[in-house]
């Protein structure tokens, strides 16, 4: 029991069963369903949110923060994609673009949670979220506005011709796989472990010699990285984007797949992204029935199972006199015990 | 001065002390209910939309008078609010962090209203519009202002008033201010801190009501008026500084000023762009707001 | 055994119109176990935090190791081997012991050896509590974790601020059997508002009152200074 702690030797993802069966699961599911177009879209867009929900789980599973913007990360990325596309770039080189735009973006977009925590810094999310949605209304020549850009082409594919549907949805499921990939490995990282350490206590973890700026900013990076190549596939996916398809709801939206599943868990966020996501698309004619339903979700997890399903209708254990949150007037970030 | 420059200054005027005398009802509100049991209520911009939406029920609707459709509404705010309250509220009292946990649960209420409102109201129509109070026009100097809309902003500030007597003078307000001010100590010296919480949250969303069906019986609204007052209550809020009713009213009125004079030379969405811009200002560098208690 | 570690130069903190510290002088020795002792609300936990660059000094300069530290931030300092304990218990309450440990370790530039490690945990005994989550450990466990968490860094000086607050009067007899041994290889300072610890621990004594240094000397001269015992220990407090 004395040897240092088993978590300082990381195992490899050489075999790791779990994401070897997800992997498989992820292109035979759309695969077996391309029968029923419209079924095998569904998958599509549901592993494109099993994305998003790994993106937002490394921030606000991971690193405590829950940032609201992260659909309008998104929609940057796709307005980027669709923009340079439809001036004669490749798909295959406006994806990295848009992904890249998005991640400076969210990492500057970042910067508040530097000084705001909590309910303050999810408030300034929530400001900067509504903010790049009004932009995304009012910068119509490269938006076309609360219209919205529709007949946004298919990726053409290096033999000539366009990405299949069929095609399309794989390319989504090994993206989807490789973001759960990368999430493990930084999660067993050294980088991880900083962000829980960021996430229990920042000041404690700065005064541990973590230099805590940087990594709340490199987590910011690499979540909007999730967020952005998410954007930037599903702008051709669906063909269609409006400020609607990236604002403060689909936020939300994916905040609660990730809080449903289970935040700080690697699968469950992916469970709760698989329950979720496909209810819209299935809801069809009653897609507003999906506002209600989450609202209602969001209640139960608050309410009944803050640990999301991972750890059922368990009440979490309450916080050790440790983080207490900080009312307004005595915000001061470097205030010490 | 012109006329025509008079009439522009006037009715500037008469639309800012109205959109002004809102805004500070509707943000005196949430920050009353923040201020005590910490809940930052995302939803009030929904409830300010149910008031109204009552409001045209039970007049376009039931055929009721505008005067008894208002205190019906108000006082129907009552019931409601404690059924919540007991269902949801009550549960966080105790709990250290819960400012995050009713952010996440008002979010949840605004989804669930919203998706209501959509598939009820959304369907009939997308413009409400409530018959006046009184009808007539005052002309002021060469301006000419429905009589309505004076009644309407007598009511608001009479409302803003009484709520200050109350805070100021009332056994519950003071005991509502030492709550602000120091829970503990509060507790210590005797003061029913769970009461204060309930009341609170029933006069908090009480007066959100009243600014949501004065909204309605001063102007035709649709339902996207929900979001942009949720946004704007919180700016004023964060800006006032959490938990200052005076703060929400100076700040109310002044963004009401600002909206009047930004409609008329730029687009909304500027006046939008700068309240958000102020208020994340405010969120980075002074967080206790202007007006800290 | 003669380097100085620690040099302090009028030292000043003001909160609003509060002084909170005024010129504060102050050198520590490397090895030398020093204690700050003054009442409450006299500014030690403020010192220790003008130190470590949780607040920033209004004026005055800091050198440690030789190198100018004034308001440099807490990372940085961690690095060159300056760390610091909390007045109140300060651990990743949700996590388990172990992780608590590696978290401490993962920027350490200076880390224990496994060996090192060990033996230390076994010292600290909490060796045995490695799978436990530290929130659920008692305040005497989580003080000892709190060690360990700074001693697998190899700092140059741990600042401990009340290192036996709230502790009974066994645990305190027990802690400072600890920190007796510990003072033997690295060089610490400690703060306590009561001579009680000090005492028994320290090569040298600061006493503070209302932010300002009032006495400086070996333990047996600050329990014999006139003034000390006028102004402070005729209170009662010893
Ligand atoms: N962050 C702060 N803001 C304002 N005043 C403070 C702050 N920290 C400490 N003080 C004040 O500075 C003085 C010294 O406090 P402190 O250093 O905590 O004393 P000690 O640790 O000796 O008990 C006290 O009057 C305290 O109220
Ligand atoms: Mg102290």
């Amino acid at each position: 029991m004395t040897a240092m702690p088993a978590e300082n030797t990381p195992r490899g993802l050489a075999v790791h069963w779990p994401l070897a069966a997800f992997t498989v699961a992820a292109v035979l599911v759309p695969t077996l369903l391309s029968g029923n177009r419209y079924l095998a879209f569904v998958a599509g867009m549901t592993l494109l949110h099993i994305l998003w929900a790994t993106g937002m789980n490394l921030l606000y599973g991971y690193t405590g923060l829950m940032p609201l913007m992260f659909a309008g990360l998104a929609g940057i990325s796709a307005y980027f994609v669709v923009n340079l596309t439809s001036i004669g770039w490749s798909f295959w080189l406006a994806l990295p673009v848009g992904t890249l735009a998005a991640s400076v973006a969210g990492t500057i977009l970042g910067l508040p949670s530097l000084r705001l925590k909590g309910f303050y810094f999810t408030l300034c999310s929530l400001v900067i979220q509504t903010v790049i949605t009004l932009g995304f209304v009012y910068f119509a020549s490269i938006t076309n506005g609360d219209t919205g850009i529709s007949q946004i082409p298919r990726p053409s594919i290096p033999g000539g011709g366009e990405l299949t549907g069929l095609g399309y949805e794989i390319v989504i499921a090994v993206m989807a796989a490789i973001g759960i990939a990368v999430l493990m490995l930084i999660v067993r990282s050294p980088f991880g472990r900083r962000l829980a350490a960021i996430r229990e206590d920042d000041g404690l973890a700065e005064t541990l010699g973590i230099n805590v700026t940087y990594q709340k900013l490199a987590a910011f990076f690499i979540g909007s990285l999730y967020a952005g190549v998410g954007g930037a596939l599903y702008a051709p996916y669906i063909g269609f984007i409006s400020p609607r398809s990236f604002d403060v709801l689909i936020s939300m939206n994916i905040w609660l797949m990730v809080a449903f599943g289970g935040r700080g868990t690697i699968w469950g966020p992916v469970f709760g992204a698989m329950l979720l996501a496909p209810i819209p698309f299935l809801l069809q004619d009653y897609y507003t029935v999906k506002d209600i339903l989450y609202g209602v979700l969001i209640i139960a997890v608050t309410i009944l199972m803050p640990g999301g399903l991972a750890s059922g209708f368990r009440r979490k254990v309450p916080k050790a006199a440790v983080a207490q949150d900080i009312p307004a007037r005595r915000l001061d970030p470097r205030r010490a015990a | 001065m012109s006329n025509a420059n008079l009439i522009i200054l006037l009715s500037t005027l008469s639309t800012g002390l109205i959109l002004g005398a809102i805004f500070a009802l509707v943000a005196a509100g949430v920050t009353i209910v923040y201020g005590s049991i910490w809940m930052p209520n995302a939803a009030n911009g929904q409830f300010f939309v149910l008031a109204a939406l009552f409001g045209w029920t039970m007049t376009v609707g039931w055929g009721l008078s505008p005067w008894v459709a208002a205190l019906l509404v108000i006082g129907l705010s009552v019931p409601l609010s404690y059924i919540l309250e007991i269902l949801l509220i009550r549960r966080f009292y105790d709990v250290p962090n819960r400012n995050i946990s009713y952010f996440v649960l008002s979010l949840g209420i605004t989804q669930i209203l919203a998706g209501i409102y959509a598939i009820t109201y959304g369907r009939w129509s997308d413009q409400f519009q409530l018959p006046p109070l009184v009808g007539g026009i005052t002309l002021i100097g060469p301006f000419p202002i429905a009589n309505n809309r004076l009644m309407v902003l007598a009511i608001a500030l009479a409302i803003l008033a009484a709520l200050f007597i109350l805070l100021r003078f009332h056994r519950y307000g003071r005991a509502l201010r030492a709550v602000f001010q120091n829970r503990e100590a509060a507790t210590l010296r005797g003061v029913n801190v769970r009461a204060i919480y309930s009341l609170s949250f029933i006069l908090g969303n009480a007066v959100i009501f009243a600014g949501g069906v004065l909204f309605a019986l001063a102007y035709s609204f649709d339902l996207t008026v929900a979001w942009t007052m949720a946004i704007t209550a919180f700016a004023i809020m964060i800006i006032g500084g959490p938990g200052s009713v005076l703060g929400a009213v100076v700040v109310g009125m002044v963004f009401g000023f600002t909206q009047a004079i930004v409609s008329i030379f730029a687009s909304p969405t500027i006046a939008a762009f700068s309240y958000l811009g102020a208020m994340l200002l405010i969120l980075l560098f002074k967080p206790s707001g202007v007006f800290a208690r | 055994m003669s380097d100085v570690l620690l040099d302090v130069r009028s030292l000043s903190k003001r909160f609003g119109g509060v002084v909170a510290l005024r010129s504060i002088d102050l050198t520590q020795y490397s090895g030398e176990t020093l204690g700050m002792i003054g009442p409450n609300g006299s500014g030690k936990t403020t010192f220790v935090n003008c130190i470590t660059g949780h607040l920033k000094p209004n004026s005055g300069s800091v050198g440690f190791s030789g190198r100018a530290i004034t308001a440099r931030k807490p990372f940085e300092l961690a690095r060159v081997g300056l760390t610091r304990t909390y007045q109140a218990v300060r651990i990743f309450g949700e996590l388990t012991v172990a992780e608590n440990i590696a978290i401490a370790m993962v920027d350490a530039v200076d880390p224990v050896s496994p060996e090192r490690y060990a033996e230390l945990a076994d010292w600290l005994r909490i060796a045995h509590r490695f799978q436990t989550q530290a929130g659920s450990l008692s305040l005497d466990e989580q003080r000892r974790l709190e060690l360990m968490m700074r001693l697998v860094q190899q700092p140059k000086l741990i600042m401990l601020d009340e290192p036996v607050g709230g502790l009974s009067s066994s645990e305190v007899r027990a802690m400072i059997a600890l920190l007796a041994e510990l003072k033997a290889h690295s060089t610490i300072f400690i703060i306590e508002h009561t001579m009680k610890v000090i005492r028994e621990l320290a090569d040298k004594v600061v006493v503070l009152l209302a932010g300002e240094k009032l006495a400086e000397g070996a333990p047996a001269e600050i329990l014999a200074d006139q003034r000390v015992i006028d102004r402070y220990l005729g209170g009662g407090d010893a």
